[in-house]
């Protein structure tokens, strides 16, 4: 071979690997593909998750923790914090407060709702443990809090952020929104008449991408077919909002339809643009 | 459902066996460390989330090479516009024509090259692969791969043996 061939050769093979690549090729396979996501865990395992959750926070005395109730007069359908947990070891840290919802008279909503929210913590803290056990010395840092965004008579929509730090972070946001007055969790497909929705709305998010684009330079989307996974569709449960003023939002978590850089990324879509697939005028218009 | 189970089982396997190449293969485009880690880990993310279209299992090392060729492309086509000037660019600008390094064209000779050249010449001769898979990942035919290997060796004033080709 050509002597300066070679030559190149020998340094490209003489990069150095840095130690944090086995951490993070292991990281990264571990996590599912993010489009399985549950919606509604069965009540029963979330139940058991919910006390091994307890009892792993109990058991283990360095976990610091506040548990705070705060009691609810009359019938005020709203977010609190339920348990928080603060923990460092060594390279690693996670600091996850839990929602619950209070309130709501459909007890057993609220109660799967809740569970929900126990059992994505419980996850979080076991790769936590996971991450600081004994031959693992991991750069793990685990944030995790929640935002009522809206808060009108009718509809409460609570964000939960979920921010997953090893070399880059990844960050969720998870969103549930609820009608107060009928005590029912929405879903995206539930404000539709038929499927359409799923088209129309992809559509008007490829516009806005465009449009952004264009706008701004620094802005990139997944849209073309040189982008290895291009954004199509939305998904039929994508996760969405309604905020104050009635409108729908679609938001898209970290690395969902563009680079890590975008963070999470979100699309107010104008009402004109559905109106005529809605179901009714209740939560948007 | 069988199918794509091990499918993804041969991913991951992959992937661990060969986790150092990739990373090498990410870092000659961005050179830097930092970088090439997320590029590593982004690419198995997208790898994960379309396991499912791999439909011949045994490419999967080519496919997983394609997303992870893509991802670091898109990442420097992306960065281009505000890449910060290295120290040797600055002073070669500031103080007029000096004297070289020794390696440096050598190096430019390399990194110059358009990216389409610049895969080929680095799976073709670093990482070893045979130029069908080379075809495979790039998307091209192979007669396409082969006449741009000429290219970029001509570009890069590199002569080769017949054997070296092959």
């Amino acid at each position: 071979m050509d002597k300066r061939l070679q030559q190149l050769r020998e340094e490209y093979k003489n990069v150095q690997i840095p130690k944090e690549l086995d951490i993070i090729v292991e990281k990264a396979l571990q996590q599912e593909p993010k489009k399985k996501r549950i919606v509604m865990w069965p009540t029963s395992a979330a139940i058991a998750a919910a006390i091994l959750f307890t009892a792993l926070v109990n058991i283990n005395p360095d976990a610091a923790q506040a548990m705070s109730k705060i009691p609810v007069i009359g019938k005020i359908v709203k977010a609190i914090t339920f348990i928080e947990i603060k923990e460092e070891k060594d390279q690693s840290s996670i600091d996850v407060k839990t929602p619950a919802l209070s309130g709501l008279s459909n007890k057993e909503l609220e109660n799967s709702i809740n569970e929900k929210y126990l059992k994505e913590s419980q996850q979080l803290y076991k790769e936590f443990i996971q991450s600081t056990s004994k031959n693992k010395k991991g750069h793990l840092s685990i944030y995790s809090d929640y935002e009522t965004v809206t808060d009108t008579p009718d509809l409460l929509s609570i964000r939960r952020n979920i921010e997953t730090t090893q070399a880059s972070s990844y960050t969720q946001s998870r969103y549930i929104t609820i009608d107060k007055k009928n005590d029912i969790l929405l879903t995206l497909k539930s404000l539709f008449k038929d499927e359409r929705y799923i088209k129309v709305i992809s559509q008007n998010i490829k516009e806005q991408m465009k449009q952004q684009m264009k706008e701004d330079p620094n802005k990139i989307y997944w849209l073309t077919d040189e982008d290895a996974e291009p954004f199509k569709t939305i998904l039929p449960d994508q996760t969405f909002y309604i905020t104050e003023d009635h409108k729908l939002v679609i938001s898209f978590d970290e690395y969902e339809v563009a680079p890590g850089y975008m963070g999470v990324t979100e699309f107010t879509i104008p009402t004109g643009v559905i109106s005529n697939l809605l179901v009714g005028e209740r939560y948007i218009r | 459902m069988k199918k794509k189970q091990t499918t993804k089982a041969l991913l991951v396997t992959c992937i661990t066996d060969h986790k150092q190449d990739f990373y090498r293969l990410a870092f000659s485009y961005v050179k830097n460390q930092d970088d090439a880690l997320d590029i590593v880990q982004e690419s198995i993310k997208k790898a994960l989330s379309s396991v499912e279209t791999v439909r011949n299992p045994e490419t999967i090392k080519s496919w997983f090479y394609k997303i992870l060729v893509r991802t670091a492309i898109d990442f420097l086509r992306k960065q281009k516009k505000i890449r910060v000037m290295d120290d040797e660019t600055i002073e070669f600008l500031s103080k007029g024509k000096e004297d070289h390094y020794k390696d440096t064209d050598l190096h430019e000779a390399l990194d110059e090259l358009p990216y389409r050249y610049k895969t080929i010449i680095i799976l073709r001769f670093f990482e070893d692969l045979k130029l069908e898979e080379i075809a495979e990942i790039t998307g091209e035919n192979t007669n396409t791969v082969k006449t741009r290997l000429y290219r970029a060796l001509k570009l890069m004033r590199i002569q080769l043996t017949k054997e070296d080709l092959s």
